[in-house]
């Protein structure tokens, strides 16, 4: 019955007090040869928040997401997850520790279904040997139940169950970006990041968006940092804002303090004699 | 009868809960009585399960203060729930009305007004936004039930609101408490009370709301189970919309007094997978249904390989033979017999396994007139698809064609325990245990739908020489030109609506020299079309003015005429530039067309084609499905079909 649905089971015990995702980022330096990307970021995430960061093309949103997630290596500074320094450790290493992301440009496996990408999520958290596998033990076959259903709860919570076993290549592009989602999901990350996950998107399908990552947030507890154009979106939802303009970071505080800050006018609209 | 021996049909005389607690006691948690699709797997509800949801939700109630007599407004989608709260609702002595969940929060606050509802079932946090909108006008509704709790965290300290799941905890209470309540008053019910409310479809001026007893639903469950013969364990598929008769009629009667599976799919969008998985037995649906699915066998297999496109083009034609002589009463070759076989094994039995309409002991089509075509194309594959007729008045379905007296045009017979008679003036008039107490606060219109104690169902028919009935249309909707005579515009709007490439057709042509149509294309399978003539093109209203389009419309249009009688031809029409819409009052939200209102809502393009200009600027707003409004400006031509 729907009645008994509505909450993942993933996020059963937190029930509105967040796992513990605290992010503090120090002097975060990244060039790529003679051209600097990121110089000397301070940031900090607490438990529970929505995080936003905004700025104008190419201001190195992107880049300091892939700093967080191990894509990246900066030259100088120190990333700080739940005080353990992660800024060595490779994506996957990072995976176990509790930090999930969604890509830019969606990086799912067109020719496998919906439910396999999604499975794909749920290996880190498999803990059955090769060998009771290959016999499918009923050991292996409970855990895989069990995880067939924590897939199932997010299927359910996505409203994706008519895509379930269609090929992720013939969906088109919101509902990718929503499976993308669901995959970070999978994962049970401790931290969310998500970059522009409205991209592309129609009014609908942002709309429903913003109501999977409220819900997240709001009543789940789940911490997030997202990356975004659509400011109308960002003011609405975030807690709170930092803003890039070329590697720098203009300021960062709530939606009310930036929405006023004369820089970040300068810098989206640019100054005002151009005008 | 056999199935005598095995459904204790005629046997029972209580209330809708009542037979449930019987149904309950012979089943047990033996057979499943609800299936519904979640987290991808049926999870079932036995007969047991059923009766105790169906107990805490009317202990629930009246933990919360409801009072026998008092009424629930449900706001549901197809779903467990909905039976749970209608039948808790009704179980401690409550009168329910069901309601669309497209429905803007206007239109259920006027319900719900006339109604005065004292608690209301919703669906999900859009239900419940729409409620919380209209707050100020519900006084007397002192508790909203919503049944997702997705979304619904920010309201949980409004007192107004509670989840369905609390309310089946406070029942679980208090049947702890006070153990005998629920039976007593389950006893309490009389089978002559009033059980539910339906809004009929009103195409002309506001709703009425009929109201049906207990015994009017049993009375319609009991003609089914003995006519058709429905056993314990078969399965309906509930894909039509509560509000709606049929699903009540099933849900409540038939499936309740035969014992039967009521399955319920995960969402809409994934109606096809699961009626696949279920393959119902029997089912009812609208006509629409059946035209949709015929258009969609005949698009894929014109997609199809050659092998395929040759053997279904091949076992069609044998089928149609085969129909067509059956139809007569002409006698069956050997040969046509083998062939059928073969066609059976090859053809028709794959694609039939395709579509989940494998397991059909019967299919009926029902609310509106089905083209000849579309019937004949599902008898010649193997399908048992039957007209029926009824109307929420009467109960539901009350006509249905014999198995072995199957007539293409005509409606059938009349279920056991009804009668049929025609009036004067060819209106039909029915008469049974399932016909209607009366419409709700309306004394008069109540009066007007009586004739010496007879239901009027405001269409206009004959029985034909083999007592089977044949529908004409709406009495009202007989029309006649300015000569003087007279046509039905359902009956070539109906022929119009079979091709694949036209959406809606409105006729018009009353106290006009001649008739002339209004088309809506479809969009997906003309724009199709257009793709495969490389013929570019953007939005509808750009699609619907193309040239090449028009001309497709004007053959569709002459292949109609052809057959019909003079005065039944359509002489010219224009092709229009939105759909119809039921948030614009231009449909029913059953999808008929309101011929009035429309007809006045373009009075400018259809004096157009009678006046003979050849083009007619049209400038005016349109308003987009997400609330916005844009501007229109284009040119409508008025194309001649004769």
């Amino acid at each position: 019955m729907k009645a008994f649905r509505g909450q993942p089971s993933i996020y059963e015990k937190s029930d509105s007090t967040p796992r513990r995702a605290e992010l503090e980022i120090r002097g975060l330096t990244l060039h790529f040869g003679g051209v600097k990307v990121l110089s000397d970021i301070d940031m900090s995430v607490r438990s529970g928040e929505l995080f936003a960061v905004i700025g104008p093309n190419g201001a190195g949103k992107t880049s300091l997401l892939n700093c967080i997630t191990g894509f990246y290596r900066p030259q100088q500074g120190t990333i700080l997850f739940n005080g353990e320094g992660i800024a060595h450790l490779h994506p996957h290493e990072l995976v176990r520790v509790g930090i999930g992301r969604t890509f830019q440009n969606i990086e799912l496996f067109p020719g496998m279904t919906v439910l396999s990408n999604l499975f794909l999520a749920r290996h880190t958290h498999c803990d059955y040997g090769l060998g009771p596998a290959c016999l499918f033990l009923p050991s292996v076959r409970r855990e895989e139940m069990r995880h067939r259903r924590i897939l199932e709860e997010i299927i359910d919570f996505l409203e994706i169950h008519a895509l379930r076993n269609k090929p992720v290549g013939s969906l088109p592009y919101g509902m990718m970006k929503r499976v993308e989602l669901g995959r970070a999901l999978a994962l049970e990350p401790a931290l969310l990041v998500l970059d522009e996950p409205f991209a592309g998107m129609n009014l609908e399908e942002k709309e429903d968006m913003v109501r999977f990552l409220l819900e997240l947030n709001r009543a789940w507890g789940q911490t997030m940092i997202l990356v975004e154009h659509d400011m109308a979106i960002v003011m609405s939802i975030a807690q709170r804002i930092a803003v890039l303009n070329f590697g720098d970071k203009l300021t960062e505080g709530t939606p009310d303090e930036i929405i006023r800050h004369p820089e970040v006018i300068r810098a989206y609209l640019g100054d005002e004699e151009t005008i | 009868m056999d199935a005598d021996k095995e459904i204790p049909v005629g046997s029972f005389s209580g209330t809708l809960p009542q037979l449930l607690l019987a149904q309950a006691a012979r089943f047990g948690s033996e057979q499943a009585a609800i299936r519904e699709k979640a987290y991808g797997i049926w999870q079932t509800y036995h007969w047991e399960d059923y009766l105790r949801y169906v107990k805490h939700v009317g202990l629930g109630l009246i933990a919360l203060g409801f009072r026998r007599g008092e009424s629930a407004g449900l706001i549901t989608d197809n779903h467990p729930e909905w039976l749970f709260a209608e039948l808790g609702t009704q179980a401690v002595g409550g009168i329910t009305l069901n309601l669309f969940t497209s429905a803007v929060a206007d239109e259920l606050k006027t319900s719900l007004n006339r109604l005065r509802a004292s608690f209301v079932f919703a669906q999900d946090q859009e239900q419940v936004d729409k409620m919380i909108a209209s707050r100020a006008g519900l006084g007397h509704v002192r508790h909203v039930i919503y049944i997702d709790p997705t979304g619904m965290r920010s309201y949980k300290k409004d007192p107004w609101l509670i989840s369905f799941r609390e309310l089946l905890e406070k029942g679980e209470k208090l049947d702890q408490q006070r153990p005998d309540l629920f039976t007593a008053e389950l006893r309490q019910g009389r089978p002559e009370d009033t059980a539910l409310l339906i809004q009929t479809s009103g195409t002309t001026g506001m709703p009425k709301m009929a109201m049906l007893s207990h015994r009017n639903l049993t009375a319609m469950g009991e003609s089914w189970v003995r006519a058709i013969s429905i056993r314990p364990g078969e399965n309906w598929i509930s894909i039509s919309p509560p509000a709606w008769i049929v699903d009540q009629m099933w849900g409540l009667g038939v499936a309740l007094q035969g014992g039967m599976t009521m399955n319920f799919p995960e969402t809409p969008e994934t109606v096809q997978e699961d009626f696949r998985e279920i393959g119902p037995s029997r089912i009812i649906t609208a006509s629409r249904f059946w035209e949709e699915l015929a258009s969609r066998i005949r698009v894929r297999m014109a997609d199809a390989g050659f092998l395929k496109r040759f053997l279904f083009a091949q076992a069609e034609r044998v089928g149609l033979s085969v129909a067509d002589r059956q139809v007569r009463g002409k006698t069956i070759t050997p040969a046509l017999k083998f062939l059928h076989r073969l066609a059976a094994l090859i053809v028709y039995r794959p694609l039939l396994d395709r579509i989940g309409c494998a397991n059909f002991l019967s299919a009926y089509t029902g609310g509106h007139p089905i083209s000849p075509d579309v019937i004949t194309f599902f008898r010649a594959i193997g399908l048992n698809l039957k007209q029926c007729y009824g109307l929420t008045e009467a109960g539901g379905i009350f006509q249905i064609q014999p198995d072995e007296e199957v007539k293409l045009e005509t409606v059938g017979k009349p279920l056991p325990g009804v009668q049929v008679r025609i009036a004067e003036d060819q209106e039909v008039l029915v008469s049974s245990r399932a016909v209607f107490q009366g419409y709700h606060q309306d004394y008069q219109a109540t009066e007007a739908a009586f004739v010496d104690g007879w239901l009027r169902t405001g269409d206009a028919g004959y029985l034909d020489h083999d007592g089977h009935l044949l529908i004409i249309g709406r009495k009202e909707e007989i029309i006649r030109t300015k000569s003087g005579e007279a046509f039905s515009p359902d009956f070539i709007e109906t022929r119009l609506k079979f091709s694949p490439f036209i959406k809606e057709a409105v006729i018009f042509g009353e106290g006009r020299p001649c008739l002339t149509a209004m088309i809506n294309i479809d969009f997906g399978n003309t724009g199709n079309w257009a793709e495969q003539k490389m013929i570019p093109y953007t939005t509808y209203l750009d699609l619907s003015q193309q040239r090449a389009v028009e001309d497709l419309i004007l053959a569709e249009i002459r292949k109609v005429n052809e057959p019909l009688p003079e005065v039944m031809k359509i002489h010219k029409f224009i092709l229009l530039y939105k759909l119809l819409d039921a948030d614009e009052d231009e449909l029913t939200r059953t999808g008929k067309v309101r011929r009035r209102f429309v007809y006045g809502l373009y009075l400018r393009l259809i004096e157009a084609m009678y006046s003979g200009e050849e083009e007619v600027r049209v400038k005016g707003k349109i308003r987009y499905r997400d609330g916005q409004t844009g501007e229109i400006d284009t040119c409508v031509r008025v194309i001649q079909a004769l």
